[in-house]
């Protein structure tokens, strides 16, 4: 057997012209577990969408030695046969079809005539799912009825299936709470010691730190090290993904809160299929001018929902008071919150963010299109400057406003989303987990933005599933569990230890 | 704008459908020995496009949206019904018959808008229901047989041209408002401190344009004048891509029917947008249809019949996605070219029925399928 498993030489990918890959070599023994750190768009994806054959053999430069042999893979069937697999964030599962027959979508086990075994299937699933100590999925059941962190281990099932020795898990944890996350390494443990090599691809480095035994950055397509993670911390990952000492991860805070004017009172949420559940259950609470509120709580606890509800935007039965500066507002449609001087950037950037077919500066002045029309008509030049300003002062990278939004970068496109609901000029900014899926650099950059903006007075309120970030940048923390209100802190030195123990009602 | 890499890709795809419509003009004007090329039968094509025209450039606007709407044909069988019932029954004057229509037509529309965008019913259903239902109510309303003769008056809508001379002075008043247009934008341009293109550009533009509207205007001059419901759907054509380039209503259109729930968060009433494209729907086909009775000079319960069919092929020929949020209305009204071209010259040569309707469905399929694969090479 080789001495690795896997080894890519010299891997040079360009789109158009553009290097997106300039020159990568990784080499994987079996077993191990490599950690591929690197801002969005240093080039990570690219690169595993290199090594899967979705960019099959001949489109790019370099080669693969798999096992000992080139690799010279024409698409992601030849590469699974071979024993890669990849999971990719999104998770790829058919939410009505049973947790078997997913993990055997493609490779359906079949009695004679086509028809499906059943049987053979559900129990060779079980034994599967026996072996990630998962006891607690029925294999029948469809997939939809578990959340997201069973899906993701039920994705792991269905990879194993196809006798994968090389696992790439493309940001996993993003939407996993702190329990399956546990889960979830302590299965990749398992994977390790069974022989099966992992590539882990995320942003939460303290996961990465945990499980991996080499750590590979790459950055703007290069490749910068591969170190192994005995001589490595956070801080040095960090800094070589971003080519600098990252001294400080929060800008300096200048600003101080003013007199209260903002107020929800009363806000409950019902499920939209069972009107019997409550989601919010009547949650009041305060903002001051100039304060950043952070809402920290697990995964499901209510708080994107809560929001969602003051800003007019919740799918379901819902009701909330709410008053700016003492005057109670309409906010039943994000129009006339917007109108009255709210505004949200929301969770799901996809699909409720960006509007793919439009380009990033007709995508920022979507909201305020009106203002520069005269009798309809859209100045677009008036427009056009307006978008260059933004750009320029949210700092966000494209290299043209008419390019389209869907080619840039996670954090570029949450610039994008920001600056939006920013030329609204609105007295309260709601920011929905502002910094999923963006890289370190980006990330500082939208903290300083929130303090500048705060500074100038504008009062925010940030729903974040990151404790640090939430101690990081709030003046006040306020904990939701269960829909309810567990906790209202004011961020003096707060411990994460006591956010999340309010969390999870320990308090008491 | 110049260096939009979509733009130039949308740029060229024109080009390429412009490439095609010429090759299908010179495959008929071989094979009928340069007949099909007449000024008369140009005329004549014109004509018969420009009601699958009108009601294309009100589809493009529901597909760009991402809905559809397959009660037009119906819809315009209806108000064409209606307005020869008002004509040739009641004996009401041309405007006032002229005005209900249209009122009519913007009416229904809505009603099939607030169906769809506020109760939430499907718009293909909503289509289905109303296909079925408009064409039982011309039926009802016709009491199944042709409804003629029609006033003159009415006939002349259909039928009338514009004298050569307007039609030379329209020919150089567009010039000249195109004119104004450029160098209101490279003013503009300059003031807000963004590059201006080069002159040599504008004017190769302004020269193109100059000969394709000579081009237009001796060729209908030398029949009979520019028909009337061509330059309706010349207005039509203008109107549209004013409001789809340069609104804020455009720009919501698109952004509609790109991602729904995003342009509802960013504080945009998508529910009123997609009720008045509806609404605009509904007016077009009740000029589509004043137009239809007035060529024909009769009202006749089977008019319009897969009419929508017609329009819905011309905007996806003409490169409109067919999931929403992209397409033009100048694509569809060339869509609708080559499909009258079609229709217009295997009539010539004679084709039997079926095969035509064969040719038409292979070249729609053809058109999609190119227009797919093109956009897959470039994601």
């Amino acid at each position: 057997m080789a001495e690795y498993l896997l080894e890519m030489r010299n891997i040079v990918k360009e789109f158009g012209g553009v290097r997106a890959l300039n020159g990568i070599d990784i080499k994987l023994k079996a077993g191990e577990c490599a950690g591929l750190c690197g801002e969005n768009g240093a080039g990570k994806s690219t690169l595993m969408k290199v090594l899967s054959a979705v960019y099959p053999h001949g489109t790019w430069d370099g080669e693969i030695i798999w096992d000992g042999k080139p690799l010279q893979a024409q698409s992601i069937r030849e590469t699974e046969a071979a024993g890669i697999v990849i999971i990719h964030q999104e998770l790829m599962l058919v939410p009505e079809l049973s947790v078997a027959e997913n993990i055997f979508l493609g490779n359906e086990i079949t009695l004679p005539g086509g028809r499906m075994d059943y049987a053979a299937m559900n129990r060779r699933a079980e034994e599967l799912l026996k072996e990630l100590n998962i006891n607690d999925v029925n294999v029948v059941l469809p997939v939809k009825q578990y959340g997201g962190g069973h899906q993701q281990l039920i994705e792991i099932a269905k990879a194993l299936n196809k006798n994968a020795r090389l696992l790439i898990l493309d940001e996993p944890s993003s939407s996993l709470t702190a329990a399956e996350i546990k889960v979830l390494l302590n299965i990749i443990h398992s994977l390790k010691a069974k022989g099966v090599t992992c590539v882990y691809i995320s942003h939460k480095l303290d996961e990465v730190a945990e499980i991996c035994d080499t750590i590979v950055t790459i950055r703007d397509g290069q490749h910068i090290a591969t170190t192994p993670m005995a001589e490595m911390n956070i801080d040095r990952i960090i800094a070589q993904m971003v080519g600098r000492e990252m001294t400080q991860l929060y800008p300096q805070r200048e600003h101080t809160p003013g007199e209260v004017i903002f107020e929800a009172r009363n806000v409950t949420c019902y499920d939209a299929d069972n009107p019997e559940r409550k989601r919010v259950d009547n949650i009041s609470f305060q903002l001051r001018k100039g304060e950043v509120l952070g809402i920290a709580g697990l995964v499901g606890a209510g708080r994107t929902e809560l929001v969602s509800a003051i800003f007019g935007a919740y799918p379901g039965p819902s009701e909330a008071e709410v008053y700016l500066n003492g005057v109670k507002l309409d906010t039943s449609t994000p129009v006339k919150a917007i109108r009255n001087g709210l505004a949200m950037v929301p969770e799901d950037r996809k699909h409720h963010g960006i509007v793919p077919d439009l380009g990033v500066g007709h995508n920022m002045t979507l909201t305020v299109l009106q203002d520069f029309a005269r009798a309809s008509r859209i100045d677009q030049e008036a427009e056009l400057s307006t978008i260059r300003q933004e750009i320029k002062s949210v700092k966000l990278k494209t290299s043209s406003p008419f390019l389209p939004i869907t080619g840039l970068s996670g954090g570029n496109q949450q610039k994008a989303v920001l600056s939006k609901m920013l030329l609204t000029k609105p007295k309260i900014l709601i920011l929905d987990e502002p910094t999923r899926g963006v890289d370190v650099g980006a990330k500082f950059e939208i903290y300083q933005l929130i303090f500048n903006l705060a500074k100038e007075g504008m009062s925010i309120i940030m729903v974040s599933s990151e404790l640090a970030e939430v101690l990081g940048i709030s003046d006040r923390v306020l904990v939701i569990g269960e829909g309810k209100l567990r906790g209202d802190f004011v961020n003096d030195n707060l411990s994460q230890e006591t956010v999340l123990a309010a969390a999870l009602d320990q308090a008491h | 704008m110049k260096f939009n890499l979509k733009q130039l890709f949308t740029q060229y795809k024109m080009l390429a459908l412009l490439i095609a419509v010429a090759l299908i003009w010179a495959f008929f004007s071989y094979h009928t020995d340069g007949g099909f090329v007449t000024p008369r039968n140009l005329s004549n094509l014109m004509r018969q496009m420009a009601i699958t025209g009108i009601v294309a450039c009100g589809m493009s606007l529901v597909i760009i949206a991402g809905e559809i709407d397959l009660s037009v044909g119906s819809l315009l069988g209806l108000l064409g019904g209606v307005a020869a019932v008002l004509d040739v029954t009641h004996h009401l004057p041309l405007p006032l018959t002229l005005i209900v229509v249209l009122v009519v037509g913007l009416v229904i529309g809505l009603f099939n808008g607030y169906l769809t965008a506020y109760l939430g019913i499907p718009s293909f259903i909503v289509g289905l229901g109303g296909m079925l239902a408009y064409r039982g109510i011309v039926l009802g309303v016709t009491g199944g047989t042709t409804i003629a003769p029609v006033s003159d008056d009415m006939v002349y809508i259909g039928q009338a041209y514009l004298s050569p001379t307007l039609g030379i002075a329209l020919g150089f008043l567009l010039f000249v408002v195109a004119v104004y247009l450029i160098f209101a934008q490279r003013r503009s341009r300059a003031a807000h401190a963004l590059e201006v293109a080069p002159v040599w550009r504008d004017a190769a533009k302004l020269a193109g344009l100059g000969v394709v509207l000579a081009a237009f205007v001796i060729t209908f001059n030398s029949y009979e004048g520019i028909p009337l419901p061509v330059l309706l759907l010349l207005a039509l054509l203008g109107i549209f891509s004013y409001v789809t380039t340069q609104t804020v209503f455009g720009r919501r259109v698109y952004s509609v029917g790109s991602n729904m729930e995003a342009t509802r968060l960013s504080g945009i009433n998508v529910k009123s947008i997609k009720l008045w494209i509806f609404g605009i729907m509904g007016l077009m086909c009740a000029l589509a249809g004043l137009v239809n009775t007035a060529r024909l000079a009769a009202g006749s319960p089977s008019a319009g019949t897969s009419g929508e069919l017609d329009a819905i092929a011309a905007c996806f020929i003409g490169g409109t996605s067919m999931r929403g949020g992209s397409g033009t209305v100048h694509g569809a009204l060339i869509g609708a070219l080559v499909m009258a071209s079609l229709d217009n010259g295997m009539s010539m040569l004679d084709v039997d029925t079926y095969w035509q309707m064969i040719v038409k469905g292979a070249i729609l399929t053809l058109a999609v399928w190119v227009d797919v694969s093109t956009r897959a090479g470039k994601r």
